[in-house]
Formats: structure tokens, C-alpha cells, sequence
């Protein structure tokens, strides 16, 4: 293993629940055949993120965030190596829908009404239609479109689709929130928005989020902890602890300790050694 | 309607143009008969052209239900078994390469004079590539959002299918079904200028051409237009209500 690679890191505070994390990764190894022969888009990574925490998988392009995410999610197996999401097995995790996921594109079936797509996952589970649309309902106020429940996603915007991927992804109240890129396509008044609106549900859910996405600002203020990886084999190239006063808007947009922390995982990427911990 | 504005008035200023053609070019009947002669024609021998419309409009429709359920059943069954599609994709191409002028006759002397079913098996024939093709390629085409979206439901073969693949699969099947409706009704028509039961609206034309009675020609070529645009405007309107979300205004 590379020094390089961060440990597991500094195991998070001890509080009630805080016994086995959200999501543990050992000694994780990616490779693909492709045409040219057979690419490692993951060497020897390790991961742990604890449970209600939020943290940020953050690289250039091809760096293997998004297929990290995507073991995480089961959606791809691994070559080698050891992937627990809440304890059990990736694939066991899926199975028992432990985690929801959203994607860069909010991925809405442009036939079913904004309402039919939050109820998706609900529907293919069973849950019957009465209690299912309670739930689709409820979760679309909680994202701010209660009153497009009955509209088409192509008759929506970019913004406000992915509004409804995470409302879908929030349907059966998973413990963990798996988002790769979900605001990456958006202008930056509605990422900034939604990026509150992510926030507070989290944290009112208690909810755990792996997040991925390549915008270093997005990385820093979303975060409890910015996972810096580097490219082509994707390594976990440094670990940046993000400790902002917490509360949303501007004022933590503008404070001096989230430049100091963006200036970090630039740093980070471009290579430099980090201050370790940055606890401030 | 505003839609249909334009067309129109290009129809009616084409058909103005090859009345004044005729009329002031002193061209001969049998090469060109005007609008009014044809238009006269056709009031002439109404109920005839109603029905042979009728006769070959029964055949079109028999063999294009027939053709698309077969298309639909093979593309299904493409789409799931590899093993299928390797066989059926070409078998679809070669229906395509094969000229109704040469199975029209075959048909009509393998069934009788006194059958419709040669037409209709030509028809059936005719359609199955075009719904084959744009169905199996809808049936292929799942968004890799959705197949990761279904994977992460632990949804099964079958709820895929049912959720994602049949509904993204339908705008594909309409292209098809909209390019056979009116190649059914040419195809009805056209089969039948090679012999068999001589009650449509092809085997009407040939008589009147041999006739020299080219305005009745002319009035039963309109007819079958007619007949295919109907077709037509039936699969569209068919569309539209099976997919009602590809035409929503947008919000905002």
C-alpha cells in the first residue's frame, strides 16, 4: 500500500450510534479491460466514513470517484478488496435498500408524473399506492415542488429535476445518501441553493452522504471531510477535515476558514502535502 | 389547425397550377387529366371507390395488425434472447429485401382468385421489417441512468422491463408502426395489380387504365392517397394518446 494512502482516518466522535461506520472500504481494487488493455481505475483504497457524517470524494477526471461511489452502491463489483455499508456486504446493502442514490443526470422516467417518479422505488417495493403517494407528496414539498406533483419531468428545469432524483432518492428514508455529481450540470445560483436545501435534509435526517463531485468550493462546504484523490491508478491522495462553523449561507461561503479549507484540497490536488487534521 | 394552414394552401396552389397546365396547355386527357375531370370522375363512380377503398382497406388493415404483432412478438424476443436475435435480424432484413411484385403472383396462385389472403400475407410481409427494427432498437435502448437507477433497487429482469424498457421502448415502436401504415396500404394496393380477387382499389386502376378511362384511374390513385394518409393520421393520433408525456408544455 502507498504511503500515501490516508488511514481510515481519525475515527469519528463517539456518539450514541457511532459504532461501526456508514461506509468502510479495504484495500479496494478497480481494474477494467478495455480495447488497450486493462485499465486500474482504483489501487489499494481505503475508506471510512461514519455514520451522519458528509463527505466529499473530490479529483480530476478519471481519478475513479465515480466508480468508487458506484462499488459503494454495488453497482459495479470489485476486483479485490473489501467493500461494508452499514456492516453488511455491498451487495447485501443494495439488496435491502440501504442507501438511495442520485446521479449527475437526475435519470427521471419522462413518462410517470414527477409524483409517479418519487413513488418509484416505493412502488417496486410494495408499499401500497395510497401510503406511497402520501410519501411522494411529502417529500416533494420538503424539496420545494409540492405543486408540480402532477407535471412531467421534460416540463421542468435542470434544477428542478434533480430536485425530484433526490426526493426519489430520499423515498424509503435511507441511512445513506450516495450522490455522484447530482448538481454538476446546474447553473451556480441553483447549485448553491439545492446545496442548502441537501444540508439541511441531511442533517435533519441524520441522514450519512458519500458525495462525488469535482468542484472544490461544492467539496468544502458541504463537508465534515473532502477525500482528495489522485489520477490513473485512483489513490486516495490526502484527507482534508473540514470543520466550518456550521449554519449555511453566505456567512460560511465568505468565511475566512472555508477559503482556508478550499485552498487545502486545491493544494491537495495539485499535490502538495497537507496539513494534516486542520481542525480549526 | 394553423398547422395544416400551409400544406393546404401549397395543395390548393399545386392543384390551381395543373388545372391552368392542362387547360391552357391543351394537354390530352389520356396524358394528364386536370383536377375538375378527376374530381368529376371520382363523383361519378363514388360508391364503386368506397368499395374498393373498403376491400383494400380491410386487407391493409388485417396485414398491418398482423405484420406489427409478429414484429412485436420477434423484436421481444430478440431484445431477450441472444441467441433469437442472431436468427430473426437477418430473416427481418430478407422480408424487406423481398419485392411484393414478386410475391404478389406466387401468393395469388398458391391461394385462388377468390381469396384476399394473398394481399393480406403480402401486407403482413411488407410491415414486419419497419416494426421489427424501430421496436427491437427501442427495446435495446435502456438510458444507463435508469439500468443503474433499477440495479440499485434490486429490481428484477421483469420490473425492468415493465418499468423502463416497454414505456422508453413505445415512441420507437410508433416510428415504426407510422412508416407501415402507409406502406400497408401501398402495399394492399400494389399487390394487387398481379391477379387474385379484383374488388380494390388496385385492380381498379388497371382496369380503367386498360380502358383508357384515365380520369376513373385517376379518381381511384386518389382514393388510395386517401386511404394511406388516413392510415397515417390514424397511427399518429394512435401515438399521441399512447404517449401523451412527448408533448407536454413546459413549466418554466
Amino acid at each position: 500500500m502507498s504511503p500515501s494512502t490516508a488511514a481510515p482516518a481519525t475515527p469519528g466522535p463517539a456518539g450514541p450510534g457511532a459504532t461501526t461506520p456508514m461506509v468502510e472500504v479495504r484495500g479496494l481494487t478497480q481494474r477494467f479491460a478495455t480495447a488497450g488493455g486493462t485499465v486500474t481505475a482504483l489501487d489499494g483504497v481505503d475508506l471510512a466514513v461514519e455514520r451522519g457524517r458528509f463527505v466529499s470524494l473530490i479529483g480530476p477526471s478519471g481519478c475513479g470517484k465515480s466508480t468508487l461511489l458506484r462499488v459503494v452502491a454495488d453497482l459495479i463489483t470489485p476486483t479485490s478488496g473489501q467493500v461494508l455499508v452499514g456492516g453488511r456486504s455491498a451487495a447485501a446493502a443494495r439488496r435491502e435498500q440501504d442507501y438511495g442514490i442520485a446521479f449527475q443526470s437526475a435519470g427521471l422516467l419522462e413518462w410517470r408524473t414527477v409524483a409517479r417518479n418519487v413513488e418509484l422505488p416505493l412502488e417496486l417495493h410494495g408499499v401500497g399506492r395510497r401510503e406511497r403517494r402520501a410519501r411522494a407528496l411529502e417529500l416533494l414539498q420538503l424539496v420545494g415542488l409540492g405543486d408540480v406533483a402532477g407535471a412531467r419531468p421534460s416540463q421542468l428545469s435542470g434544477g428542478m429535476q434533480q430536485r425530484v432524483a433526490i426526493a426519489r432518492a430520499l423515498a424509503e428514508s435511507p441511512p445513506l445518501l450516495l450522490m455522484d455529481e447530482p448538481f454538476g450540470a446546474l447553473d451556480e445560483m441553483t447549485r448553491e441553493r439545492l446545496q442548502d436545501e441537501l444540508l439541511g435534509i441531511a442533517a435533519a435526517a441524520g441522514t450519512t452522504v458519500l458525495f462525488v463531485t469535482h468542484s472544490i468550493p461544492e467539496a468544502v462546504y458541504l463537508s465534515d471531510r473532502v477525500v482528495v484523490m489522485s489520477a490513473r491508478p485512483g489513490r486516495i491522495a490526502a484527507v482534508v477535515d473540514v470543520d466550518l462553523p456550521r449554519g449555511t449561507g453566505t456567512d460560511v461561503r465568505e468565511a475566512p476558514e472555508f477559503f482556508a479549507r478550499v485552498t487545502d484540497v486545491r493544494e491537495a490536488l495539485r499535490g502538495a502535502p497537507v496539513r494534516a487534521g486542520a481542525s480549526a | 389547425m394553423r398547422r395544416l394552414a400551409a400544406p393546404l394552401a401549397v395543395a390548393v396552389l399545386f392543384l390551381a397550377a395543373w388545372q391552368a397546365l392542362v387547360v391552357l396547355g391543351r394537354v390530352a386527357s389520356y396524358v394528364l387529366p386536370s383536377p375538375l375531370a378527376i374530381v368529376a370522375a371520382l363523383a361519378q363512380v363514388w360508391t364503386p371507390v368506397l368499395e374498393a377503398a373498403r376491400a383494400s382497406g380491410a386487407n391493409a388493415l388485417v396485414g398491418l395488425v398482423a405484420g406489427s404483432l409478429l414484429a412485436l412478438v420477434a423484436a421481444a424476443l430478440a431484445a431477450r434472447v441472444r441467441v433469437l436475435d442472431h436468427v430473426l435480424t437477418p430473416l427481418a432484413a430478407a422480408s424487406g429485401a423481398m419485392p411484393i411484385v414478386a410475391l404478389a403472383p406466387i401468393f395469388a396462385t398458391m391461394f385462388g382468385a377468390t381469396s384476399s389472403l394473398p394481399r393480406r400475407l403480402v401486407v403482413t410481409l411488407v410491415v414486419f421489417l419497419p416494426v421489427f427494427v424501430n421496436a427491437l432498437r427501442g427495446l435495446r435502448q435502456v438510458d444507463p441512468v435508469h439500468a443503474e437507477l433499477m440495479r440499485s433497487y434490486a429490481a428484477g429482469g421483469w420490473a425492468t422491463t415493465r418499468v423502463v424498457r416497454l414505456p422508453g421502448a413505445l415512441p420507437h415502436v410508433f416510428t415504426g408502426l407510422r412508416l407501415a401504415a402507409s406502406t400497408s396500404v401501398i402495399a394492399a394496393v400494389v399487390a394487387e395489380y398481379f391477379g387474385g380477387l379484383q374488388d380494390g382499389l388496385g385492380s381498379r386502376i388497371t382496369s380503367a387504365a386498360s380502358n383508357s378511362a384515365y380520369p376513373r384511374a385517376w379518381a381511384y390513385v386518389t382514393a388510395a392517397c386517401a386511404l394511406g394518409l388516413l392510415f397515417y393520421a390514424a397511427a399518429l393520433a394512435l401515438e399521441r394518446a399512447a404517449t401523451p408525456w412527448r408533448r407536454a408544455p413546459v413549466v418554466r
